[in-house]
């Protein structure tokens, strides 16, 4: 049944900037302080206050829209959406209506090893409400105001989102992005990020979006796609028996695992938008604007889908890599400086270096390990100068010491020989030894090259090059 | 010396420059002269006595120290009651804010602090400053002290009446569609509404956002001019002041060019309003003044704008008066929505709840474009009108109020007509442009009439300068023996 | 023009009662005509004013108010709190 329809998801991402003040007043932008502590006059709403907009919340809100490749609207405004609640001190919410401070983006995320395209409609700043605490002892409601006031950005994506599993990838990399341009703590149990999911199904091959049903209360990511999941099967359930959808909103209980209605479209709010008289319109010069842009750093998902595409790495590797943006520029600076292969740095990076970083409970730029001794190491491995038991030793001193690779290989000994005329005298010695094993590979056992080699190696202290070693043997006994 | 109370804000000090009065001595004489008089001019909500007191003994002290002392150092003033006061209590004369002490200070109020003034009390208003007689406070109605059965205009009906009865010499008043200059008109004093943007709005319970604008009322040029500059300029609290510099005014209107809209001279205007109008810019011209044609065609449509932009800014406003957070809460209390309804019909009154749902109206789903959108261009419609015409003169000169005075009942039953009165202010507003109101003459009940000189952006000398000119000529305004 | 008195009602949480609507719509009317009579005239776009812009503040800390001042004038508090009555959604 569910294979003859198409779900179709939009989504809405409100995140809480992470400034250090409020968006309109100088209160303290901060997570668990004693209720009613980080209030004033101005975010409580007193009469007579009047708000004054933070400029960091519109920097912020136009590095996410050049993260999301968003056209960025310069000269905008602020406007009211009225409405009653007891979260709200002013009974309206200064937000953005018909000017969002960026818009007509795109997001690249991946699904499984495919890249999928999302649209982003908008993206526009507005302010937090308060929080309310049910109180049963009470028999009431309690009112806590210290959200008030703090800074958000709504993501509004395009109707792009064609399952549960695109949902959780776009908020993730969402999350992500926020994290990764430093503007959000992005943390779900804190609140700091949350999503309304809106939700349609069509018969597939249909251009018509069917109804729309929004979801309220989706407190998780899994939520989310386990909301939508659930959602797109009670509508398909619904338009099978001949039954209509009805435009509504919806509460999601991920507990129980459905959704029950809020509210019908009957009941919509009329929020009276409005510019706010109190905010002029105000105008972000273009060279800000490129400013911003160009203090962007590469976002993860780009990154790679880049080291997919140029360095060849699995898609688990690229991201790994990518997901640390100091790794990741550890890993780009190692292949700058020499010409290695990718795939060497990053299971170096993913497997001895990643291990020492879980152990310490630190970060790349925390080791004394620089990109010019990790390249020169993997280079003198895959130049086979080293072996790679010996490129292991070098790296456990280069992790904490700042010491010349080629020193190390020098005092340590650890240069393999590869000049024949050493190995030469070597490999006589060995086959003349081991008789029987020469005569097993003449008569075909071939693999007993390997014990040849090994003991070619135990007869050189292990210095010897293995593949040149493994080359001189079988030249020598199909020379016999 | 006695009636120290009557002396102008200036005279005052001077004599206190002098020496030859204390501040306590003048801050004892207003408090007296209010004792006596109030009870039949109605001007206060609240009195700040006992804080005047405490604060000019530190006047006092800074004089006798040789300390530096502000500009308006032991000067009486009072405060319309939609301003906050720390610690003071601020109503908007509102039931809804009957018991509400604000914890901080308005921008103004804070600037007449640090210029040593002494605030002397709160002055009533039409409720949330509706209105244009002050009856719809929910407190008390301030009486016209020309004629005590009258009304002292409003919204800033306090305010006029406390400054024409001389029981202060200053005092601050708010406009949104004529609030000080119509009343300033029908008490005989001079009030200026400054261009919007000149004078922080931080502090001042909003009624119009777009068009709120605090200013002086006095019954001298010079004291007006005082307050203004007191409590002019930037502010980085309100996001729509702007960087203004008091730029003083001088006593010649020679050579000024002054504009006559005909559109402002209508049968709505009575004919005493007009004789004395076009009587006061025969005077101008005596003075060296040259009059010139000027039109203001789109001037019908501004009472509309006005009431579509005040309500609707004002229905958004007043959300935050819902029972929960400050100030009264109702009757009913069983779940939210009872709180809400029960705090807000019985918090406002009439005259507050027909705006309120105008304004809601003409905000809502479907409305919008046909009444706000509209209303929005045609401000830029007007706003340039006067732009134009105020490229060819240095100001223009129109009639204030219709009519003088009227009965305290007369109108209050009809909203229409009294918002027909706002036809010759409202523009203004919705220009952003300053506006002053000059006393000159009455009529046959001997009720005052005053005329209006509008500048350009920014230019409040220019208006300040033809008033003191005006005044010069007449020897000064007729003050009322009270 | 008929306006519906209740329903702007609604929206502005204030309750009229049965005996007063009459009188409201027909003064909500009356303005209403008054107000009706705009010129049909050009709206332009959005309503922004590049010509009359405003500052930005800079994200800088200042003290937060007391919270004892800030609740002083609520009509009634717990906890540290504004009370209100049960808020279910």
């Amino acid at each position: 049944m569910m294979t003859n329809y198409e779900i179709v998801v939009g989504l809405e991402v409100h995140a809480e900037l992470s400034t250090k003040t409020k968006i309109f007043c100088g209160c303290k932008n901060e997570f668990g302080a004693e209720v009613n502590t980080n209030v004033c006059p101005i975010c409580m709403g007193m009469p007579g206050t009047l708000p004054k907009l933070n400029k960091q919340v519109v920097e912020y809100a136009i590095k996410m829209g050049h993260a999301l490749n968003c056209t960025i609207n310069g000269t905008t405004k602020q406007d009211r959406k009225n409405y009653f609640y007891p979260d709200l001190p002013k009974a309206y919410q200064i937000s953005q209506f018909d000017i969002p401070l960026c818009a007509n983006g795109y997001l690249d995320v991946l699904v499984n090893d495919e890249i999928k395209r999302i649209g982003i409609t908008r993206i526009h700043i507005e302010e937090d409400a308060g929080k309310l605490i049910h109180d049963d002892d009470l028999g009431g409601t309690l009112a806590d105001y210290n959200r008030c006031g703090v800074p958000l950005i709504e993501i509004v994506s395009e109707p792009d989102i064609r399952s549960g599993e695109e949902a959780y990838a776009y908020l993730e990399t969402i999350r992500k992005t926020l994290l990764y341009l430093g503007i959000s703590d992005a943390k779900m149990q804190e609140g700091s990020i949350r999503c309304d999911v809106n939700v349609s199904v069509r018969p597939k091959g249909s251009e018509k979006f069917g109804t729309r049903v929004e979801m309220k209360n989706v407190n998780s990511f899994h939520a989310a796609q386990r909301a939508i999941e659930y959602e797109a099967r009670r509508q398909i359930d619904e338009l099978t028996h001949g039954h209509e959808i009805r435009q509504e909103t919806r509460k999601w209980d991920d507990v129980k695992g459905r959704s029950m209605l809020l509210r019908s479209k009957e009941d919509a709010q009329d929020y009276r938008y409005f510019p706010d008289p109190d905010l002029l319109t105000y105008v972000i010069p273009d060279a800000k604007i490129q400013a911003i842009k160009d203090s962007i750093p590469e976002l993860p998902v780009q990154k790679a889908i880049r080291y997919m595409n140029e360095f060849k790495l699995s898609r688990a590797d690229a991201e790994l890599i990518a997901s640390d943006k100091d790794i990741a520029a550890f890993f780009e600076k190692c292949l700058s400086l020499k010409d290695i292969e990718p795939k060497l740095v990053s299971n170096w990076i993913l497997g001895d270096i990643s291990r020492v970083l879980n152990d310490r409970h630190c970060g790349i730029n925390d080791l004394a390990l620089t990109a010019e001794s990790m390249s020169e190491m993997v280079s003198l491995i895959e130049k086979k100068t080293i072996s790679n038991a010996a490129g292991k030793q070098i790296f456990e001193i280069i992790i904490d010491e700042h010491k010349d690779v080629n020193e190390i290989v020098k005092e340590k000994g650890l240069a393999q020989v590869s000049d024949t005329g050493a190995l030469s005298a070597i490999v006589e010695k060995v086959l003349s030894n081991n008789e029987k094993a020469v005569n097993d590979y003449k008569n075909g056992k071939t693999n007993v090259i390997g014990f040849l080699v090994g003991q070619c190696m135990k007869e050189s202290k292990g210095k010897g090059n293995p593949s040149i070693l493994k080359e001189m043997v079988i030249a020598a006994i199909e020379s016999m | 010396m006695e009636k120290l109370y009557s002396l102008s804000a200036t005279q005052m000090k001077d004599l206190l420059d002098k020496k030859e009065v204390s501040s306590v001595e003048i801050t004892k004489s207003v408090i007296e002269r209010i004792e006596n008089t109030d009870k039949d001019i109605q001007a206060y909500i609240s009195y700040n006595f006992e804080n005047a007191l405490k604060a000019a003994e530190n006047v006092d002290k800074k004089i006798a120290s040789g300390e530096k002392i502000g500009a308006m150092a032991g000067i009486p003033v009072a405060v319309k009651d939609n301003m906050c006061t720390k610690g003071l209590r601020t109503t908007a004369a509102s039931k809804m804010l009957g018991n509400f002490v604000p914890p901080y200070n308005a921008t103004v109020v804070e600037r007449l602090i640090d210029s040593d003034a002494i605030i002397i009390g709160k002055t009533t208003m039409d409720e949330f400053a509706m209105g244009s007689s002050g009856e719809n406070s929910a407190f008390q109605i301030a009486r016209n002290p020309w004629d005590t059965t009258r009304v002292p205009g409003g919204s800033s009906s306090g305010s006029a009446a406390t400054v024409a009865a001389s029981q202060v010499p200053v005092a601050l008043g708010s406009d949104t569609g004529g609030s000080i200059r119509q009343p300033a008109s029908l008490t005989g004093i001079v009030g200026m509404k400054p261009t919007y943007g000149s004078v922080s709005r931080y502090g001042l319970i909003a009624f119009g956002s777009s068009l709120d604008q605090i200013g002086p009322m006095a019954r001298t040029v010079d004291d007006a001019a005082l307050l203004f500059k007191t409590v002019s300029g930037y502010d980085e609290k309100d996001a729509t002041s702007k960087h203004y510099e008091y730029k003083g005014y001088g006593d010649s209107v020679k050579g000024m060019k002054l504009g006559i809209p005909k559109q402002y001279f209508g049968d709505g205007i009575s004919a005493v309003v007009k004789e004395k109008v076009y009587a006061a810019v025969e005077k101008l011209k005596e003075l060296g003044a040259e009059v010139v044609e000027v039109s203001l065609p789109s001037t019908d449509y501004a009472l509309s704008a006005y009431y579509i932009i005040s309500s609707a800014e004002a229905s958004s406003n007043l959300g935050r008066f819902d029972g929960v957070k400050y100030g009264y809460s109702g009757s009913k209390r069983g779940n939210l929505e009872e709180l809400y309804l029960s705090s807000r019909s019985e918090g406002f009154g009439a005259e507050v709840q027909r705006r309120i749902m105008l304004g809601t109206y003409v905000l809502s789903s479907g409305f919008y474009d046909a009444y706000y959108k509209k209303a929005k261009a045609l401000q830029k419609m007007i706003a340039k009108e006067f732009d134009d015409a105020l490229k060819v003169c240095d100001a223009i000169i129109t009639p204030l109020s219709p009519t003088t005075a009227f009965k305290i009942g007369e109108k209050s039953d009809d909203p229409l007509a009294m918002y027909a009165g706002d036809i010759c202010t409202v523009t203004l507003n919705i220009a952003g442009l300053p506006g002053i109101s000059v006393p000159c003459g009455f009529d046959s009940n001997n009720l005052p009439i005053g005329f209006q000189a509008i500048g350009r952006k920014f230019d409040e000398k220019t208006l300040l300068t033809i008033a003191k000119a005006y005044e010069n000529s007449v020897g000064g305004f007729a003050v009322k023996e009270f | 023009m008929e306006i519906d008195i209740k329903h702007i009602a609604k929206l502005a949480k204030l309750s009229i009662p049965d005996d007063k609507v009459e009188m409201f719509q027909s003064q909500m009317e009356g303005i209403i005509e008054m107000v009706e009579n705009l010129p049909d005239i050009e709206m332009g776009g959005a309503l922004i004013d590049p010509d009359d812009t405003m500052e930005l503040r800079e994200d800088v800390v200042e003290q937060s108010y007391p919270r004892d001042e800030m609740l002083a004038n609520a009509p009634r508090m717990a906890a540290g709190c504004l009370l209100i009555p049960k808020v279910v959604d």
